[in-house]
């Protein structure tokens, strides 16, 4: 169960509209390794994991994620707040704004909406862990290209603290992976899958 | 800032910990010392956010203090005054 609480994780107060960098940001919104798809993600893979610190995890991240989702539509709403459809059109967003105005749609910086192939749930809690530290460390690399863009402290400030975010994540999956092995026979740690071939973990 | 941002701050920092705290401690059970942090962040909140409930409005659907709902009062987070 999810209960709603009327704040940001963050806060995100932007003074200049900037619909160029909305574009770039959107990618974070909607795009293949951005906070929605890390949310369904987690939240997902979260079904089938053995143990409970794991499923633990990926609950408080999966929930941790759709803040992060709320703070990235917050910065795109923000960014493109009072703008002319030529000021919208020079950066780039009249074939959005065709569609969505001014909205906040989940689709990538280029313009491709969001698609669950852009996640995995593979049923098998060693390969969904590798895929979601790997989700967190590319999500990192987007926000530091993101970074790369921006020169206006409001917009960077909160950015950075989304950045900050994927590094602890990373750590906690980690985390999780070496729980999950410490309880395999380790001869076999990545030949069989914990959650459907039970032979695997170690005798009691 | 407004008395209402510096409230909010307060509000969203020791919100924040508690997040933090939480995932660690969900592969860290057994860490009593970042427990009693955790439980020591909570009292410190909850007297913040009666106070802040009862003056600008709800921030959950709990324990609503006022005879309107407050729950539908701009802002929202999202808005620039939030």
């Amino acid at each position: 169960m999810f209960v709603y609480e009327k704040q940001l994780q963050y806060p995100v107060r932007i003074k200049n509209p900037n619909p160029a960098l909305a574009k770039i940001i959107a990618d974070q919104y909607g795009g293949p390794d951005g906070e929605l798809g890390a949310s369904m993600r987690y939240l997902s893979q979260r079904f089938s994991m053995p143990l409970p610190e794991l499923k633990a995890t990926l609950t408080d991240i999966g929930t941790e994620e759709l803040n992060h989702l709320e703070m990235i539509g917050a910065i795109i709403y923000q960014l493109t707040r009072n703008v002319s459809e030529e000021e919208l059109k020079k950066a780039g967003l009249d074939a959005y704004f065709v569609a969505h105005t001014t909205g906040v749609y989940p689709a990538s910086a280029a313009g491709v909406p969001w698609n669950a192939f852009s996640i995995a749930v593979k049923g098998d809690p060693i390969t969904d862990l590798h895929e979601s530290l790997a989700a967190e460390q590319k999500a990192r690399t987007t926000y530091d290209n993101i970074l790369r863009y921006c020169d206006d402290p409001d917009v960077i400030d909160p950015i950075r603290f989304l950045r900050a975010r994927e590094v602890v994540h990373y750590q906690r999956f980690g985390e999780n992976l070496r729980l999950l092995t410490d309880k395999l026979d380790s001869k076999n740690f990545y030949a069989f899958n914990p959650a459907f071939d039970k032979k695997c973990f170690k005798k009691k | 800032m407004t008395e209402r941002d510096m409230l909010l701050k307060k509000i969203g920092t020791l919100k924040f910990a508690i997040t933090d705290i939480d995932i660690f401690l969900d592969t860290h059970p057994g860490d009593t010392e970042m427990l009693s942090l955790r439980n020591q962040y909570e009292s410190e909140l909850k007297p913040l956010v009666e106070k802040f409930e009862k003056q600008f409005g709800a921030l959950t659907k709990r324990d609503n203090q006022t005879n309107t709902w407050t729950w539908v009062k701009d802002p929202w987070p999202w808005d620039m005054e939030a």
